[in-house]
């Protein structure tokens, strides 16, 4: 039976061939020097990958071999992705990251330093240190849309306590285990929705929602690019519930030499939420790739030269 | 600039662009998509075959195989791979085995059919011939049942393309990361160019298929 | 075997079994999805593909749309749904719908092919009109292989009911897939577990129903082991 054997021949050839095009397809990037590897990740949001982008090419630039794990998850997967050395390195957010690593313990305040302090205090015996915090900041931020806003004439998050039992919260999934998210709005505002739809963390269905009606209220992010061409007000965080989020490298101590940490803070001060503002819209508008934005924002500041 | 349904722009359908200065892209998650494809072809194979043989000759076995393997089919993707993942954590073998396991679940019944088709008188013919089981059964029976068990690959391979997208739920590649990128990024293209090549891929390998069956089965015609 | 013990936990949990993301309104949600989109699907195949095999025409398309079917992801129809249409149940339903026809179609025309011309002719012969032969004579035979089309569009449906999740649908999914959004992998194997036990649940139930349906002597003349004219899986 020559026609079988050759049908097996045929298929394993296939299957020998298609593997070999997997192997191709994937690429080893990396320098050529030996300051050593670091490995830089990222929450599954696009800034976070633009910031890690950041970070990560100027070390490369600097002649670090640096490869990233992006969009890994939220900060239960990133966390200890870092404390276990999957990753050496990620973009953190002061005051979210340190009621994560305290235990929502709730010592975070709107004062960047002093929260970043503290987050260092808890982080030292983990063998991690944060870095300067950036005067960028991206906290929680709710918005609703203009036909809501003038509708309740709202204008602060307290204007919604009266209200909360008639509007639809609309957030990722983990918002209602997130003290800046649902039990923040409970305790601190009082609010009390109506109901709570899980959608996706300031993402295209949480954006659908509030346009048709799903939603009226909806966590976004205060650096977001579109909501203004979206219709979308934030209601003034009047009660601070949201505290210091400033933008803040996490990394192992293993990795943080004097080196890396004068070129991290050197970038980090001259950080903006403006800055933050305009990258992110370059990606959800002009669907720009986080690379290509991080290196157009290193090179307009010269740290490339 | 036009308004969409909530978008502030209207994006292009295709951006070509886009798609220009991310050929790698697209090419790598197609790469991934053929390799995890085949890996669940090829297994489903090596395991349906001997499996179909012996359920042939065992009816309890039949019966058992078919009834796990049919409750197993019967099970989602997104579920198999969710109950798997405190076990066999995010990765290709995760992937695998729910894959593996519906290729198996389509081919030990074409199997099962082709061999069950085998008219008696050319069994019989065979063993008066002098044939051995083992013989018999890889020069006459198993070659009287490729029809079927072609069949099944062709449904089998083109099903497991289809499904082979879900598992960008669980961080692999493949096209469904690209899916996955246009839903995440409120982003056409990549969802479009993902679907057309999927369509495109699974009707390639259905034809290489068919094909194989025509050098291997050349007195039955491809249904 | 502590992992087990803690999804079982998870699904006695009281709070899990009430208010909206409960399991009562989870599977109510997924159940109705389902149904909707099986239906709607019904109504537009079967009389397709009934015609289709009654008359003999365009087989080479009622079967290939099987295979058309199963070459198109399922999660991409749900995403483009979504690019479309935004949130809510009418892009879900659609997408569902679409996925729900196929198999109907090729299975009741193959069902209807698979009538013995001699029964036709007979039928042909004592005088029965073509509505008449369709409903009276050809269905009830059809039956079997028509159902198992059915079943098999309905088991499909509830699995890829279950990606509906992702475009911010309800349904049993949303447990898989906000597990898996925070790590919560007790919540995720709970959620897989009870769409496991509803697709299952709807094949049985659909096969029992079947064979209520199917006349008895019929039933013994069907094989044991090709129980349908195409198998299709596309979740």
């Amino acid at each position: 039976m020559n026609r079988t054997r050759a049908s097996v021949w045929l298929i394993a050839a296939f299957a020998v061939v298609a593997t070999m095009v997997a192997a191709c397809g994937g690429t080893t990037g990396g320098g050529t020097t030996n300051k050593g590897t670091i490995i830089v990740g990222g929450f599954k949001f696009p800034e976070s990958s633009i910031l890690a982008q950041i970070y990560g090419e100027a070390l490369a630039h600097d002649g670090y071999t640096v490869t990233y794990k992006l969009n890994l998850g939220t900060r239960e997967v990133v966390a200890p992705a870092l404390k276990n050395g999957d990753i050496d390195l990620y973009p953190g957010y002061a005051a979210t990251d340190l009621e994560y690593w305290n235990n929502k313990a709730g010592e975070a305040t709107g004062d960047a330093a002093a929260t970043t302090a503290k987050l260092n205090s808890h982080l030292q015996s983990q063998g991690l240190v944060a870095l300067n915090p950036s005067p960028a900041v991206d906290q929680n931020a709710f918005a609703v849309t203009k036909e809501t806003q003038q509708k309740y004439n709202l204008s602060k998050l307290s204007d919604l306590a009266p209200i909360g039992n008639q509007l639809v919260l609309g957030a990722g999934p983990e918002c209602p285990t997130r003290p800046y998210c649902l039990p923040g709005l409970q305790t601190t505002y009082g609010i009390h929705f109506k109901d709570f739809k899980a959608l996706d963390t300031d993402g295209p269905a949480t954006r659908a929602a509030f346009k048709n009606g799903t939603i009226q209220v909806g966590l976004v992010f205060s650096s977001d690019g579109d909501l203004n061409s979206l219709g979308l007000v934030v209601l003034q965080d009047d009660k601070h519930l949201e505290a210091a989020d400033n933008v803040v490298p996490i990394l192992r101590q293993k990795v943080a030499t004097d080196e890396v940490k004068n070129l991290l803070n050197k970038i980090d001060a001259a950080l903006t939420t403006a800055d933050l503002v305009d990258m992110n819209s370059q990606e959800s508008i002009q669907h720009k790739d986080p690379d290509a934005i991080a290196k157009a924002y290193l090179e307009k500041h010269n740290y490339f030269s | 600039m036009e308004h969409g349904p909530f978008l502030a722009y209207v994006d292009p359908w295709i951006n070509w662009d886009w798609l220009a200065t991310h050929i790698s892209l697209v090419l790598g998650a197609l790469g991934e998509h053929i390799e995890l494809t085949a890996i669940a072809l090829g297994a489903g194979l090596l395991i349906a075959v001997p499996l179909g043989v012996a359920a042939h000759r065992s009816a309890g076995l039949r019966l058992a195989a078919l009834g796990f393997f049919g409750a197993f089919y019967t099970i989602p993707s997104l579920a198999l791979f969710a109950l798997l993942i405190p076990f066999t954590h995010l990765g290709g073998t995760t992937a695998e085995i729910p894959l593996i396991g519906y290729n198996v679940s389509i081919l030990v019944r074409n199997v099962l059919v082709g061999l069950d088709a085998v008219p008696r008188d050319v069994l019989d013919a065979a063993d008066g011939m002098g044939y051995r089981p083992l013989p018999r059964l890889l020069r006459v029976e198993l070659p009287l049942a490729l029809p079927s068990i072609f069949a099944g690959l062709r449904v089998a391979t083109v099903s497991t393309i289809g499904i082979v997208t879900i598992t960008a739920l669980i961080g692999l590649g493949g096209l469904g990361s690209l899916i996955d990128k246009g839903l995440v990024e409120n982003f056409h293209t990549p969802l479009v160019v993902a679907m057309i090549l999927s369509v495109a891929l699974a009707l390639t390998a259905d034809l290489l298929v068919v094909m194989a069956q025509r050098v291997a089965v050349p007195w039955a015609r491809p249904v | 075997m502590d992992f087990l013990l803690l999804v079982g936990r998870w699904l006695v949990d009281p709070a899990h079994w009430q208010g909206s993301d409960g399991i009562p309104t989870r599977l109510v949600e997924h159940i109705h999805l389902s149904v909707e989109s099986v239906v709607i699907g019904a109504l537009i195949a079967l009389p397709v593909g009934i015609t289709l095999g009654h008359y003999g025409r365009f087989g080479a398309l009622a079967i290939n749309i099987s295979n058309a079917g199963r070459a198109i992801p399922s999660f991409g129809i749900l995403v483009i749904a979504f690019q479309v249409f935004g949130l809510g149940d009418l892009p879900i339903v659609l997408a569902l719908t679409a996925l729900a026809v196929p198999p109907m179609v090729t299975n009741s025309y193959v069902a209807l092919r698979e009538v013995d011309p001699d029964i036709r002719d007979a039928a042909r012969g004592m005088g029965y009109r073509e509505l008449a032969q369709v409903l009276r004579v050809e269905l009830p035979l059809a039956v079997p292989l028509i159902m198992a089309g059915i079943r098999t569009s309905a088991v499909q449906v509830v699995a890829t009911a279950t990606l509906a999740a992702l475009i911010a649908g309800g349904g049993l999914g949303r447990y898989i897939v906000d597990g898996l959004a925070t790590q919560d992998y007790v919540k995720t194997a709970a959620g897989a577990l009870l769409v496991a036990v509803l697709a299952l649940a709807t094949e049985l139930s659909l096969a029992w129903a079947q064979r209520l349906l199917v006349p008895r002597g019929i039933r013994l003349l069907n094989a044991p082991v090709a129980a349908r004219a195409t198998a299709f899986k596309v979740a």
